[in-house]
């Protein structure tokens, strides 16, 4: 990809203005996009992505310069440009440590090889999937993407690192209508695989289903009474609520700022003693793993909260000056236009010892979210919502109806003291995050679990 | 390899693999962004980007293939053509054939001007200025910053089109945290080039509103009489702009579908596409379209979608103008010019007047999540104040506001005049004066 001694130059630019780490961060990726609407191939895309970028550190501050040119002249030119921002005395030594890390794909068959008739034959097959599950279904929208996502990494104190991730998505949308309303349904499953994910994980038919069931289940479903109630969140794509309304506000980028609830919190009970929570970017083929982060430095898995006790940050190198806390493998970037800080990759509440059905009949009445949709969170006052896209109204114990437009509104510290039950089998859905450095990969999980009591808002039905 | 070489040897391969045409979108852009915190420099970035996207149309469906190197043009042409050849679509997207544009007087950008030390220290001011304002503000945040930049865009194919144009895009970020007794709270206020007026405004507005959210507490659950203040308004009428487009009703996923020259909307509300604006003006679209101002709600009646070329052939209409892309490296859609609700005559202390009893929005979250562009059902978490007798009362949080997008059109009572822009958005942005509405189903306590 590129010569040593351009490194070396580029490198040592860097640093002619008294900065005490470089690094160059370059990227190759190549993505394919589809889209089908209505069982027709509406856009097929292909994008080539490459450029660099250069980023210098004094202390705590920052420079960060990048380019779409790869060129030897333009590199030297983001370092001068990241180097002219930290004018001071020169004090850096070299440390000549040399660290070779290389990321291999997970690939068995890598995107290069698939022709766009693969591609379309998945969507079509989720798509009639979704069409044939019910006559209410009036419209079906499938994508998919795949990426082959290249970085090269080079560091002033001797490192250079590579990595290599595949990863593919598929997502159908469902709308079902009748009497001039509308309800959507979707499912969105993605691996970090090569497209054999779509033979050895992913049954395209049960995607298309899935969806479809969703939208006719809300398309019957009266409105969500609103209240204060107990709320059962189940596993998979529910652990949003983990992602949103804690992990955010573990990330250094709220944390080193001081603008998070979890400030100064290490060691503290933030949740409720039967809580543990982990991020892990080491899980072969998932969504959000990856072999080296996007400083270098390997993928770990982070044990977050054990028994309800804050046991760890998400740190990168900018973020550990500021805290005095270790790098965690965290650092992301989505690509070579952003600088990168710490991330989320896999995050879930592990599982607990509690019985999956037990909690909804002891639950007297309240929500049981089944299919949470995004939400958002301001991570110095912990405040989230999430909407939820699949969710039945429990009384006495009982499911007794389907029920729509339920929004999920709290405070995170708050609601993770309420969890009193956490269910035994934990899986993980998909999804992409987007904060300082951009857009990128990451799973949420969780096994099903239940808050004591959560603000539902909505139009306020009566059941 | 130059811009106009690549593009060169792309249209002669294009051509001779058989394409009837192919257009290249290309844009190359400089930027700059600085944050100081504690008076120093905390974040700094310069950018230089440039990216070109190919379109051809062969056999009547198009293919794109996007690349950020200016080498292997026949790997590129190949992608085009293999994805054109994988479209089962029916419509056809045309192509703008060579056309003349109308001069368009762009106001000068107020920061174009600085050089990177002079941009330094307007951050450093800014974050002098925020922390002197009041006692309160304990410290900056991160956002809070100076960035400027310039794109330029070119559209060329080869029925002739060849489409320019540079603009610069400069914004200030005005992001304090202000702290009382254990309480913090965040003000986050935004303008596209602004003047120094502008600085000391938007460090008042963004203090003003951090302050507004001490002290807040839910309000009981029911049906409220709102005032949705612009900022507000605008940031949910941007997230239900596809309703709009032409795109999204031809393919059935749009509730205005079969509703033009109905009432959709109270008397009250005109909503226009202007791309003539002066503070945002564009000679053309993302397809070379020559811009038209678009009246797309009339006092409250729905008088068009927003088309682009492909969509307008279909229903047999001319384009809008209102061709987009999100990003060069996206394909052709359909985006906002100047797109907003018309601006009343009330200013927002009458309108405040006017509510009598009732709350305030001045902030509306969860805008990507909470709301269904298909059904136009919203469910958000939301900020405000409550209002007795229009006199502010005390300020609220933890509440959701409900409802459905068509139904709060027709529920609107009045217009104010202080028409604003929501953020982001790419070169097109959506904007509403504040709002007053009838009814709005509050859960809180």
């Amino acid at each position: 990809m590129i010569k040593s001694s351009i490194v070396n130059a580029v490198l040592d630019e860097a640093l002619k203005t008294g900065g005490d780490f470089s690094e160059l961060y370059l990227e190759d990726t190549e993505s394919n996009t589809m889209s089908m609407i209505n069982g027709a191939v509406e856009t097929a895309n292909y994008q080539r992505k490459v450029g660099a970028g250069v980023r210098v550190l004094k202390g705590t501050k920052s420079a960060y310069a990048y380019s779409a040119d790869t060129g030897e002249a333009a590199l030297l030119a983001c370092a001068k440009a990241a180097a002219a921002a930290l004018k001071f005395e020169r004090e850096y030594e070299a440390s000549a440590i040399c660290v070779d890390r290389i990321g291999v794909s997970s690939a068995k068959l890598p995107f290069s090889e698939v022709t766009n008739a693969d591609r379309v034959e998945l969507l079509r097959r989720a798509a009639n999937a979704a069409k044939a599950e019910s006559n209410e279904i009036t419209q079906t929208v499938a994508s998919y993407m795949d990426c082959d996502h290249r970085t090269w990494i080079f560091n002033s104190e001797g490192l250079h690192a590579e990595d290599r991730r595949p990863r593919a998505r598929i997502s159908l949308r469902a709308v079902a209508m009748a009497n001039g309303e509308a309800q959507t349904g979707s499912c969105s499953p993605g691996y970090g695989m090569g497209f054999e994910m779509f033979r050895e994980k992913i049954d395209v038919e049960a995607v298309g289903r899935e969806a479809a069931k969703t939208a006719v289940t809300m398309l019957h479903a009266p409105e969500c009474p609103a209240g204060k109630v107990p709320v059962v969140i189940d596993g998979g794509f529910g652990g949003v609520i983990l992602h949103e309304a804690c992990v955010h506000g573990l990330e250094a980028t709220s944390v080193g700022r001081g603008t998070s609830v979890f400030c100064e919190k290490l060691g503290h009970q933030i949740a409720s003693p039967i809580v543990n929570a982990v991020d892990d970017g080491t899980m072969p083929g998932e969504w959000g793993s990856m072999n080296y982060d996007d400083e270098g430095n390997p993928a770990q898995r982070n044990l977050l909260i054990e028994n309800g006790v804050l046991k760890s940050y998400l740190v990168d190198r900018l973020g550990s000056r500021l805290m005095n806390h270790p790098m965690t493998g965290s650092s992301r970037r989505q690509d070579y236009t952003f600088a990168p800080t710490s991330r989320m990759t896999n995050t879930f509440f592990a599982p607990g010892n509690d019985d999956e059905e037990e909690m909804i009949r002891t639950m007297g009445e309240g929500l049981f979210a089944v299919k949470m949709g995004g939400g958002s969170v301001n991570p110095l006052t912990g405040e989230f919502n999430f909407a939820v896209g699949e969710a039945y109204w429990v009384r006495d114990g009982k499911i007794i109806s389907p029920v729509r437009g339920a929004t999920l509104i709290g405070k995170g510290a708050e609601v993770l003291m309420k969890i009193d039950r956490i269910g035994r089998n934990m899986w993980m859905a998909p999804g992409m995050c987007g904060s300082l450095s951009g857009s990128v990969p990451t799973n949420v999980g969780q096994p099903r679990i239940r808050v004591s009591e959560i603000v539902v808002g909505g139009k306020g039905g009566a059941l | 390899m130059t811009f106009y070489e690549f593009r060169d040897i792309l249209f002669k391969l294009a051509l001779e693999k058989g394409c009837e045409s192919a257009e290249v979108y290309a844009s190359s852009s400089d930027g700059f962004s600085v944050t100081v915190l504690d008076s120093e420099l905390d974040k700094y970035s310069v950018e230089q980007e440039n990216g070109l996207n190919l379109r051809v149309l062969i056999n009547g469906k198009t293919g794109y293939a996007y690349t950020e190197v200016f080498e292997d043009a026949e790997e590129l042409v190949r992608h085009a053509i293999d994805n054109a050849a994988a479209i089962e679509s029916t419509d056809v997207s045309p192509m703008q054939g060579a056309c003349v544009y109308p001069r368009i007087e762009d106001t000068p950008d107020p920061l174009a001007g600085l050089d990177a030390k002079e941009k330094i220290e307007l951050a450093r001011r800014l974050e002098k200025d925020t922390l002197a304002f009041d006692s309160r503000v304990a410290r900056c945040g991160q956002y809070n910053s100076v960035s400027t930049g310039t794109v330029k865009t070119h559209i060329h194919n080869t029925l002739g089109l060849a489409a320019d144009t540079e603009k610069s895009v400069s914004y200030v970020i005005v992001n304090p945290i202000l702290r009382q007794g254990d309480e913090e709270h965040m003000g986050f206020s935004f303008k596209f080039r602004p003047t120094e007026d502008d600085i000391s405004a938007l460090i008042r507005e963004s203090v003003e509103n951090a302050l507004n959210e001490f002290n807040a507490s839910p309000v009981d659950s029911g049906d409220y009489r709102i005032l949705l203040r612009n900022d507000a308004a605008a940031d949910l009428l941007s997230a239900f702009f596809s309703m709009f487009s032409a795109e999204a009703v031809q393919k059935g996923l749009s509730l205005l579908s079969g509703k033009v020259g109905e009432s959709i909307a109270a008397g009250c509300v005109s909503v226009v596409d202007d791309p003539f604006m002066k503070d945002n003006p564009r000679a053309f679209d993302a397809e070379g379209v020559p811009s038209v101002k678009t009246d797309v709600i009339v006092n409250g009646r729905l008088n068009t979608y927003l088309y682009n070329l492909k969509t307008a052939l279909k229903d047999g209409v001319a384009s809008t103008s209102n061709a987009g892309r999100m990003g060069v490296a996206a394909p052709v859609g359909i985006a906002p010019s100047n797109f907003c609700i018309a601006a009343g005559e009330k200013s927002f202390d009458e309108l405040k007047k006017e509510l009598g009893n009732g709350l305030i929005i001045t902030d509306l979250s969860g805008l990507h999540a909470g709301i269904n562009t298909v059904s136009g059902d919203f469910s958000l978490i939301a900020k405000g104040l409550l209002v007795e007798n229009g006199e502010t009362v005390r300020s609220v949080d933890q509440i959701t506001c409900a409802g459905n997008f068509l139904t709060l059109m027709r529920d609107i009572e009045a217009v104010g005049s202080d028409l604003r822009w929501a953020f982001g958005g790419g070169s097109g942005r959506v904007g509403s004066p504040s709002l007053l509405i009838k009814k709005v189903v509050v859960s809180g306590k």
